[in-house]
C-alpha cells in the first residue's frame, strides 16, 4: 500500500510518497499552477503512479495541505458576501478593535472590510449576556434582508448576531429563513463556525468563512474530479490549521479552518520526526524564499494559539502557533541614506527572484550572498534543475553594497548573511526566550529551502546547542501530512465561575461536545479504540481579560483537578499564581482525534564511508576554505563528519561550518553540534 | 561609522532585550491595563542616561522614560548606587513623570562593579488613589488631588524588596493586590533586562558595546537630519484649540511653531495658553513624547527610538503655560491635550513637508467614557473606562482611516459581549457616524457612535472628551471633519446634550448616553473627488445624498 501527502504552496507543489511495504519515503517538487492548483496536483500524482508503476487501487491514503483558502483572502478573490446582523451593529466588522495597525506609519492601513457596508444589513433581534431574548427576531426583516442581498448579487451570506455563542436560536431561525429563500447561496452562521464570545473576531471569522466558501467548494470539486480521473478511490483528507486532517465534507462547511493548512503540517511533521529521533523540545525554523516561520514544541506538543490575522483580518480557530517574519532567501539587501546595511523586509520573492536566477532581479538578496560565498552551489540549484549565474550576483553586490561601504564583495556578502541571521534569530528568541523558555533545552529544527543553510549560524547566535536537519527539508510540509491524525476542534464559550455550580455547567458543555465529537468520528469511520479526546479549558482570574490554557486529562475532569492545574499553568506562564482569587472559565475546548493507522517510515541509508562528490572553495567567517561537498543520499547511518562541509540534496543545502560536527542518526536526520 | 554590519547585528540583539522585557512585563502583569491594553513601555539607557533602545507600546511613552532616568541620576550619584538597587517614581514635578498613574521603575546595570547602563520600564496603574477612581479627573485643581506622589525612592536595596514601602504604595490604591502584583512584575522585568544586558556585554566586550552604542545613536541622528533636510527651510505655525479647560472656561489655544534651518529642527510653543485650572496641563515628559512622536511619524516612521532622535529636536515651552505647567498644577488628563498638541504640530509641519507626507487633522482627541455601578449579576461594583477612536485625516493620496485611535494612544475597545457580561450596561449601537468625514479630494475618516444603556439604577457616568465645538480642519482645500457630541436619552422627551467634560451624572435603569466622536479633515477640494469613490460612499451610506 502507498500513502501520499502533498502540499500546494505558492511556488511549488511538494509530494511525499510513503511505501508502507518497504517503509521508504520519496519526495519531489513540481511548479505550482495557481490558476487551477489541482492541475499541478494531478500532474504530480500521475507522474508518481506512472514512474513507480503503482496502480491507483494501491493508494490507501491521500492527504493535502493548501494555501488556496489563505490566498483567496490575501488576494481578495473570494465571492461577494453579505452580512445579516443585530440592529445597531453592522459596523462591528469595519470598526474592529479601533486600533491603527502601525503606531507611527499612517500609510499602513486597516484592511478594507471583506463585506462592504452596503452589503451589511441589520435586523431587529437581541439576546443579552445571560442568553435571554430581549427582543424577538423579526422574521420579516430577515426575509427582506435576504431578498435585498439576493438583488445585490451576493454568493454568500454571513449571519452574525450578538451573544449567539450563548443562544443560537435566532441565528438558526434566520439561517432557515434565508436558506428557504436563497437555496443556492452559501450560508455561514457565527454560532456554527465559532461559538466563542468577542463579537468582532467571531463576525470576522464567520464572514471569511462565507467569503471563501463557494470557491473552496469549486476547488474541492475540481480536486475530486482530478483524483477520480486518475482512478483514485480513496477520499482525500485536508490538513487544517491545528495540524489535523479533515474530510472534504467538513472543509466544505468550515473552509476557514484550513487557513493555516501548510505551515501546520510542517510543524506537526517536525514534532513527529524529532520525537522519533529523541528530541522532545524543538524550535522549528522554516525559512523559505520570502518568509521565515518559527514555532515552539515543548514535550512533543506544538504550542497552539486560538487565532491570528490573515491579511490583517482576524481569524479565530485553534491553530498551531507559528510566528512569521518577512525574511527569507529572497530578502533584498540595501543601504539606506545614512549608511546602514539592511536586509529586507522587501523581498525579490519568486519573481523576479535573486539576481543570480537571471530572471530580471537587479537587487542583491540573501540567496545571492550565499551564492557569491559558494555556500550554495554557484552553478545550479534544485539538484541541477535551476542554473544560477554567480557573476551577475557578484556584480550586483559589488556595485550596490560593497563599493559604497568600502568593503570587498566577500565582506559585504558575509555582512548580508550576518544581518539576516540576526533578524531570524530575533524571531527565534521571540517564541522561546521571550516566552520564558531556556533555549539550551531545545533543538533547532530547520526546514524549507533556506533553513538548513543558516541553521548553524542561527543556533550559535541564539545559544542553541543542537540542530536536527530532516531528510529533504524542502518538502517537510508534505511529509507532515503523512504523520497527522484526523481531528476536529470543538468549543463552548461563556463566562462561568469555577465553583461547584459552575462546574456542573462545564461538565454539561463537555458532555455535549463529547457526543458531537463522537458522532463526527463515527462519520470519519474511526474505530472506538483509535479515538482520543483532548480537553483544554481557557480560564482567568476575575478582573483579568486574558486567558490561560489549562490542559486536563480526560480522567481528571474534576473541579479540584482543574483549580490545581490552573494555578500550575498560571505559574508556568506568568511566574506566579494568586491563591484565593476567584477564577472564571471562558472557553471549554475539546479536540476529538482519530488516530490514523500508519507504519513508521523506515530509513535505508547508504553504506560505507562518506565520499565527497566534489570539493569547492567556500567562504566562511574564517575566509575561503576548500570544502568537501557530499550528496546526502550517500551518507550512511552513523556517519560523522567535521565541518567545514556542505551536504546537498534535491530540496535544500545544509551548511556545516568549521568547528561544527555532523552525525547521521538512524532515521537519516543530520544532527549538528559544536565540535568542542 | 565604524562598522555598519556590527551595528545592525547589535541593534537586533538590543531589540531582542527590549522585546523580551516588554513581553515579560505584559505577560506577567496582572492588570488589564498593562496586560491587555499594553499601556506600558520598557527601555535601556547607557550610564550617562542616553536612551539606547525602547519598546514603546503607546507613543505617549516615547522618550518619557528619559525623564525618569534623568530624575534618578539627578537624585542619586551612581557612586551611591548598589548592585541590585531599583528605584520607583511617578511624580511629574519631582521625578520626570507624565502623570501619576504612570509608575516607573529604574534599575542600574552593574558590570564589573560599576554602573554601565540602566534598565527602565513604566506602566499605567489603573488607580493610584485620590478622590476619583482611576485617579484622573479633568476637574482636579492640583497635583494633590491626583493620587500618591512618588519622588525618586529606592524600592529595592541590594536585591531586597522593601515590602513595607510596597505595601504603603499599594494601599494608597483602590486595588492594592493588583498594584502590588504589577509593581513586583515591573521590578522583575528590569532584573531580566539587567541579566540580558550583562550577557550581551560579556559576549561582546564593554569597549565594543560602547563603540556600537555611539554608532547607533550617531546613525539615528544622521538619518533624521537627512529627513529634516528634505523639508523646506523656514518657519510655520498652527493653532489648535481645546474646547475649554474642563471647568467650563473659554476655548484654550495651543500654538506650535516649527522652524527648519538646514538639518536643524526647533519647535516653539509661544502663543499657547497659560496653564489651566483643570487637569489638562502637560508636563515636560509628556510634551517631549508628543514632539518626538510627531517627528518620527511625519519624517521617518521606522526611525529607531533613541537619544539620537531626541538630540535633533530643540523644544521651547514657556514656564507657566499649558505645555509647561508650574507646580502644583494638575496634569492627570494630559492625553487629550497631547493629541491637540499633535494637531498643532502636524498643522505646522504640513506647511514645510513634501506634499506626500502631509496629513489633514484627525479627530485628535482621546475621548474617555467612564461608567461605574453595580455589576450585571448584582454582586459587587465595577469601574469601566474606555477611550474611543474617531476619524483620521485624509492624505494627499488616500482617504483617512475610519474609526481609529490617533497620535499618542492606540488602545483597543472592549468587546460589546465582554462589556455586557461584566457590567449593568447594554450597548444599543456601535457604529460609524455617517457624514462625519471632512469632504475633499480625499475624504476624512468617520467617527464612532457608541450608545450605552444602564440596566440598573445608580450607574454613574463621566466623560472627558473634546472637539465638540470645532471639527478637525481640512488641508489643501479639504473640509473639516464632523464635531463630537454627547447626548443623554437621545430620541426621548428628556433628550439632553451634555458638555464634553461631564462629571458624575447618575443614570437610572433604561437611561442612555450616546457619544459620537469626531471625523477627520478632508484633503484637497471636494469637487476633485473621484466620482467612483463618491458613488461608493453614497452606496455605503458613509455620505448621505442630501449633503
Amino acid at each position: 500500500m502507498y500513502r501520499i501527502g502533498f502540499d500546494v504552496g505558492d511556488t511549488f507543489t511538494d509530494f511525499t510518497l510513503h511505501d508502507t511495504a518497504t517503509g521508504t519515503l520519496r519526495h519531489f517538487k513540481l511548479v505550482s499552477t495557481p490558476a487551477d492548483p489541482s492541475e499541478a496536483i494531478a500532474a504530480g500524482l500521475r507522474t508518481l503512479l506512472e514512474t513507480l508503476h503503482i496502480a491507483p487501487g494501491q493508494i490507501g491514503f491521500i492527504g493535502h495541505g493548501t494555501t488556496v483558502a489563505t490566498n483567496m483572502v490575501i488576494e481578495r478573490r473570494g465571492v461577494a458576501t453579505g452580512l445579516i446582523t443585530t440592529r445597531g451593529f453592522r459596523d462591528v466588522l469595519e470598526i474592529g478593535r479601533q486600533v491603527r495597525p502601525h503606531l507611527y506609519d499612517y500609510t499602513v492601513r486597516t484592511p478594507v472590510p471583506l463585506v462592504p457596508r452596503a452589503l451589511r444589513h441589520e435586523v431587529s433581534e437581541r439576546i443579552d449576556a445571560a442568553g435571554a431574548v430581549l427582543h424577538p427576531l423579526d422574521e420579516s426583516e430577515v426575509a427582506a434582508a435576504a431578498d435585498a442581498l439576493a438583488a445585490q448579487g451576493v454568493e454568500a451570506i454571513a449571519i452574525c448576531f450578538l451573544h449567539s455563542y450563548l443562544n443560537d436560536a435566532h441565528e438558526r431561525r434566520a439561517t432557515e429563513i434565508v436558506r428557504a429563500r436563497l437555496p443556492d447561496v452559501y450560508l455561514s452562521t457565527s454560532s456554527s463556525v465559532l461559538p466563542e464570545f468577542r463579537e468582532f473576531e467571531r463576525f470576522s471569522t464567520t464572514a471569511i468563512n462565507g467569503y471563501i466558501g463557494p470557491r473552496m467548494e469549486r476547488y474541492l470539486d475540481r480536486l475530486l474530479g482530478r483524483l477520480a480521473g486518475l482512478g483514485l478511490t480513496v477520499q482525500p483528507y485536508t490538513i487544517h490549521s491545528n495540524g489535523g486532517l479533515m474530510s472534504v465534507d467538513t472543509i466544505r462547511e468550515h473552509p476557514v479552518r484550513c487557513c493555516l493548512s501548510g505551515p501546520a503540517a510542517g510543524v506537526v511533521g517536525a514534532a513527529e520526526v524529532a520525537r522519533e529521533a529523541g528530541h522532545a523540545n524543538l524550535i522549528t525554523f522554516d525559512a523559505g524564499g520570502t518568509s521565515t516561520d518559527v514555532s515552539l514544541i515543548e514535550d512533543g506538543l506544538p504550542a497552539f494559539a486560538s487565532g491570528r490575522t490573515i491579511a490583517d483580518y482576524p481569524v479565530r480557530s485553534p491553530m498551531v502557533d507559528v510566528h512569521v517574519i518577512g525574511a527569507g532567501g529572497g530578502s533584498i539587501a540595501w543601504l539606506d541614506d545614512a549608511g546602514a546595511l539592511k536586509v529586507g523586509p522587501r523581498s525579490a520573492g519568486a519573481d523576479p527572484g535573486p539576481v543570480a536566477y537571471a530572471k530580471g532581479g537587479a537587487e542583491p538578496t540573501l540567496t545571492d550572498a550565499n551564492i557569491v560565498l559558494h555556500r550554495l552551489d554557484p552553478t545550479a540549484l534544485l539538484g541541477g534543475a535551476m542554473p544560477v549565474d554567480e557573476n551577475t550576483a557578484r556584480q550586483a553586490i559589488a556595485r550596490r553594497i560593497a563599493a559604497p561601504m568600502g568593503l570587498s564583495v566577500e565582506q559585504a556578502a558575509l555582512g548580508i548573511i550576518r544581518i539576516a541571521v540576526a533578524n531570524m534569530s530575533r524571531a527565534i528568541r521571540s517564541v522561546s526566550t521571550e516566552k520564558g523558555h531556556d533555549v539550551r533545552a531545545f533543538t533547532l529544527f530547520p526546514y524549507g529551502g533556506a533553513g538548513p543553510l543558516h541553521a548553524a549560524a542561527v543556533a550559535a547566535e541564539c545559544g542553541i546547542g543542537r540542530v536536527l536537519v530532516p531528510v529533504e527539508p524542502g518538502t517537510m510540509c508534505a511529509r507532515g501530512i503523512l504523520l497527522s491524525d484526523v481531528s476536529l476542534d470543538l468549543v463552548r464559550s461563556g463566562i462561568i465561575p469555577a465553583n461547584p455550580a459552575g462546574w456542573s455547567r462545564i461538565a454539561q458543555h463537555y458532555a455535549t461536545m463529547l457526543a458531537r465529537g463522537g458522532a463526527w468520528l463515527d462519520g470519519e469511520h474511526i474505530a472506538a479504540g483509535r479515538r482520543r479526546f483532548e480537553h483544554v479549558i481557557e480560564a482567568r482570574y476575575q478582573g483579568q481579560n486574558h486567558e490561560v490554557q489549562v490542559r486536563l486529562a480526560a480522567d481528571r475532569m474534576q473541579l479540584g483537578d482543574f483549580l490545581a492545574a490552573f494555578a500550575e499553568a498560571h505559574r508556568r506562564e506568568y511566574g506566579y499564581d494568586v491563591p484565593g482569587r476567584g477564577i472564571e472559565v471562558v472557553n471549554c475546548r475539546l479536540k476529538a482525534v482519530g488516530l490514523i493507522d500508519r507504519p513508521a517510515p523506515h530509513f535505508i541509508g547508504a553504506t560505507g564511508a562518506p565520499r565527497a562528490k566534489a570539493t569547492r572553495q567556500v567562504h566562511f567567517d574564517e575566509g575561503w576554505i576548500a570544502t568537501p561537498v557530499f550528496e546526502r543520499a550517500g551518507l550512511a547511518i552513523g556517519t560523522r563528519l567535521s565541518g567545514p562541509a556542505i551536504i546537498d540534496e534535491m530540496s535544500a543545502t545544509t551548511l556545516v561550518p568549521p568547528g561544527c560536527v555532523l552525525r547521521v542518526d538512524r532515521s537519516g536526520n543530520l544532527l549538528l553540534e559544536n565540535g568542542a | 561609522m565604524t562598522d555598519p554590519i556590527a551595528m545592525e547585528v547589535f541593534s537586533n540583539r538590543l531589540l531582542s532585550i527590549t522585546e523580551d522585557m516588554g513581553s515579560t512585563l505584559i505577560r506577567s502583569s496582572f492588570s488589564t491595563n498593562i496586560k491587555e491594553r499594553k499601556d506600558c513601555s520598557v527601555g535601556l539607557f547607557d550610564a550617562g542616561g542616553r536612551l539606547i533602545a525602547q519598546a514603546a507600546h503607546i507613543p505617549l511613552h516615547l522618550g518619557s522614560l528619559l525623564g525618569s532616568v534623568h530624575a534618578v541620576l539627578a537624585h542619586c550619584d551612581v557612586a551611591h548606587m548598589r548592585d541590585g538597587d531599583a528605584f520607583v517614581l511617578n511624580d511629574p514635578y519631582l521625578a520626570g513623570g507624565t502623570h501619576m498613574p504612570d509608575i516607573a521603575i529604574v534599575t542600574p546595570v552593574f558590570i564589573d562593579g560599576a554602573v554601565r547602563a540602566f534598565a527602565a520600564n513604566v506602566g499605567h496603574h489603573s488607580d493610584v488613589g485620590g478622590p476619583v477612581p482611576g485617579s484622573i479627573s479633568g476637574r482636579a485643581r492640583s497635583i494633590f488631588e491626583e493620587g500618591l506622589r512618588l519622588p525618586v525612592i529606592r524600592l529595592v536595596r541590594g536585591g531586597e524588596l522593601d515590602e513595607d514601602l510596597l505595601a504603603l504604595i499599594a494601599h494608597n490604591s483602590r486595588d492594592p493586590e493588583e498594584r502590588s502584583l504589577d509593581l513586583k512584575v515591573q521590578v522583575a522585568t528590569n532584573v531580566r533586562g539587567v541579566s540580558l544586558m550583562r550577557d550581551l556585554v560579556r559576549r561582546m566586550g564593554l569597549a565594543a558595546v560602547t563603540a556600537v552604542v555611539d554608532d547607533l545613536l550617531a546613525y539615528t541622528a544622521r538619518r533624521l537630519r537627512n529627513r529634516i533636510r528634505d523639508m523646506a527651510d523656514g518657519e510655520a505655525g498652527f493653532t489648535a484649540w481645546l474646547d475649554d479647560d474642563g471647568l467650563g472656561g473659554d476655548p484654550v489655544p495651543i500654538r506650535a511653531t516649527v522652524a527648519v534651518r538646514g538639518d536643524t529642527l526647533a519647535v516653539d510653543f509661544a502663543g499657547t495658553a497659560p496653564e489651566t485650572r483643570g487637569a489638562f496641563n502637560v508636563p515636560e515628559s509628556a510634551l517631549r513624547a508628543t514632539v518626538y512622536y510627531t517627528v518620527k511619524t511625519l519624517l521617518d516612521p521606522d526611525l529607531p527610538p533613541n537619544s539620537g532622535l531626541f538630540d535633533c529636536v530643540a523644544i521651547r515651552a514657556e514656564p507657566g503655560t499649558l505645555v509647561n505647567p508650574r507646580f502644583p498644577a494638575a496634569v492627570g488628563a494630559r492625553s487629550i491635550t497631547c493629541n491637540k498638541i499633535a494637531r498643532a504640530l502636524f498643522g505646522a509641519f504640513a506647511q514645510l513637508l513634501p506634499a506626500d507626507r502631509a496629513m489633514a487633522s484627525s479627530h485628535d482627541s482621546v475621548p474617555a467614557i467612564i461608567f461605574s455601578g453595580p455589576r450585571r449579576t448584582g454582586d459587587g461594583s465595577f469601574v469601566y473606562l474606555e477611550t474611543i477612536g474617531g476619524g483620521m485625516g485624509a492624505r494627499c493620496d488616500t482617504d483617512g482611516m475610519e474609526a481609529i485611535h490617533v497620535h499618542l494612544t492606540n488602545t483597543s475597545n472592549l468587546p460589546v459581549e465582554a462589556l455586557e457580561n461584566e457590567y449593568a450596561l447594554l450597548v444599543d449601537e456601535y457604529a460609524l457616524v455617517p457624514d462625519s468625514g471632512g469632504a475633499g479630494r480625499h475624504r476624512g475618516g468617520l467617527g464612532i457612535a457608541r450608545q450605552i444603556r444602564a440596566t440598573r439604577d445608580g450607574v454613574v457616568f463621566s466623560v472627558r472628551s473634546d472637539g465638540h465645538m470645532l471639527g478637525a480642519p481640512g488641508l489643501a482645500g479639504g473640509m473639516p471633519g464632523g464635531t463630537a457630541r454627547l447626548v443623554r436619552n437621545i430620541g426621548t422627551g428628556s433628550e439632553e446634550t451634555l458638555s464634553s467634560k461631564t462629571a458624575s451624572i447618575v443614570l437610572a435603569a433604561g437611561e442612555t448616553v450616546r457619544i459620537e466622536t469626531g471625523g477627520g479633515g478632508g484633503f484637497g477640494v471636494p469637487s476633485e473627488r473621484d466620482p467612483a469613490a463618491l458613488a461608493a460612499d453614497l452606496r455605503d451610506g458613509k455620505v448621505s445624498a442630501v449633503r
